[in-house]
């Protein structure tokens, strides 16, 4: 494993190498707004392929699809964690309707993950030039976690690039994002989908993408990391 | 990769805190909706059975019954009952209403989905997800309209109008893969 940039990991952009203002610093974002370098540097990185493909694992949003369609993009969106909050809730449906001392009912947390991933995920190998994650990882299942980036890995093709955002300590609220602009996205409350299941130290998040190539994180004011991780 | 050159990469700005009280979400107008339709989120009860293009008649399948197989015609089609099969209806407008629950693809003009479908739509002219749709499937279209809180799993590939696209046999074919790619991972 290389990690090109990794010396950059908890770095906060190099300041001082340009005076000039760029877009981001013109724009004027809205109250629920949040300006993102690894947005900016994912669509940078993602911005040669023709026909890209994009997979969004948060819900579909009109304003996400709309910006990657109108730059020639094929969009995916699988909302990763009501996907598994609907699993929980059904295999618990199916727990209780099991007989009393029913072996079958009795499965590991490693067996729920694999079990969700059968109809979870289910894409072609290399088929992604970019995989929108989100915050996902903070809320995954320590089973499911792995599974789910060796999944994404696998999805991905070399070259493509995963954007993340990792909480330094356990959000007020549970958001989901959409893209606002090139270095813009929002975040919008929502209903409880999943509880935050740990911050994540930094080597950790290595540890996680282990397998890629290369890694970047720019941290925001409020302390949320963006991870930039190339396959 | 990352070796582009610094003339080309966006350069790096402090970030802006993010604002943790936010608004609810305003509701992404919608670019047309059949005129009888509510401009809220529909409920069942509250959803109105859109009326019929001037040039095509309206049928409809309502809820409690069950159609597998093929449809096919010129007709407007709503439905609020559960199909199964395949949809084809190439000048028309299909409804998938609120307790709709539809297992087939659905090839049409224009298609509106405020239940439930699994399989892929491949639209002439548009579609419209509703708030509280829910789409397991490829969509192909020239005009995609989504209201917030509708639910897609799956592909959105824009087409130009009249168009015929290629997503069908694309996503036929994703589909196998995606049984390949589960297969060998089971193996492992």
């Amino acid at each position: 494993m290389s990690w090109v940039a990794k010396t950059r990991m908890n770095a906060t952009p190099a300041s001082g190498a340009r005076d000039k203002p760029g877009p981001a610093a013109v724009a004027a974002p809205s109250a629920n707004a949040r300006v993102s370098n690894g947005l900016k540097e994912f669509l940078w990185l993602i911005g040669d392929s023709q026909q890209g493909r994009i997979l969004d694992l948060g819900p579909v949003w009109q304003a996400t699809v709309t910006f990657f369609i109108e730059r020639g993009f094929r969009v995916s969106t699988e909302d990763l964690l009501r996907a598994w909050k609907e699993f929980l809730v059904s295999e618990e449906e199916d727990f209780r309707k099991a007989p009393v001392g029913n072996e079958a009912a009795k499965v590991s947390p490693a067996m729920f993950a694999e079990k969700f991933l059968d109809n979870a995920l289910l894409y072609p190998a290399e088929h992604f030039h970019g995989v929108l994650a989100w915050d996902i990882f903070d809320y995954l299942d320590a089973q499911l976690l792995p599974r789910v980036m060796d999944r994404v890995y696998s999805m991905l093709r070399p070259g493509g690039a995963v954007l993340s955002l990792f909480h330094s300590r356990t959000p007020e609220r549970f958001c989901r994002y959409r893209i606002a602009d090139t270095q813009t996205f929002e975040l919008l409350p929502a209903s409880t989908l999943s509880v935050h299941a740990r911050v994540f130290q930094n080597r950790e998040i290595l540890d996680i993408f282990g397998k890629f190539r290369s890694s970047k994180t720019f941290v925001g004011r409020d302390q949320v990391r963006e991870g930039l991780f190339l396959k | 990769m990352w070796n582009k050159s610094a003339e080309a990469k966006p350069s790096p700005q402090a970030s802006v805190a993010a604002v943790p009280v936010i608004p609810e979400p305003e509701v992404t107008p919608l670019q047309t909706r059949p005129p009888s339709a509510p401009a809220a989120a529909p409920t069942p009860a509250a959803y109105t059975v859109p009326k019929a293009d001037a040039a095509n008649s309206l049928t409809t399948i309502s809820a409690g019954l069950k159609i597998n197989g093929e449809i096919s015609g010129n007709s407007d089609l709503y439905i609020d009952g559960e199909t199964q099969g395949k949809i084809r209806l190439a000048n028309a407008r299909v409804t998938v209403g609120p307790n709709g629950r539809v297992q087939a693809d659905i090839e049409a003009r224009e298609i509106i989905i405020e239940g439930s479908v699994q399989g892929n739509l491949k639209a002439g002219e548009r579609v419209q997800l509703g708030a509280q749709s829910k789409v397991q499937g490829s969509v192909l279209t020239p005009r995609f309209a989504i209201e917030d809180g509708a639910r897609l799993r799956g592909k959105v590939e824009m087409i130009r109008a009249g168009s015929q696209g290629s997503a069908s046999a694309e996503s036929a074919t994703d589909s196998s893969k995606a049984k390949v790619m589960s297969a060998s991972s089971k193996d492992e």
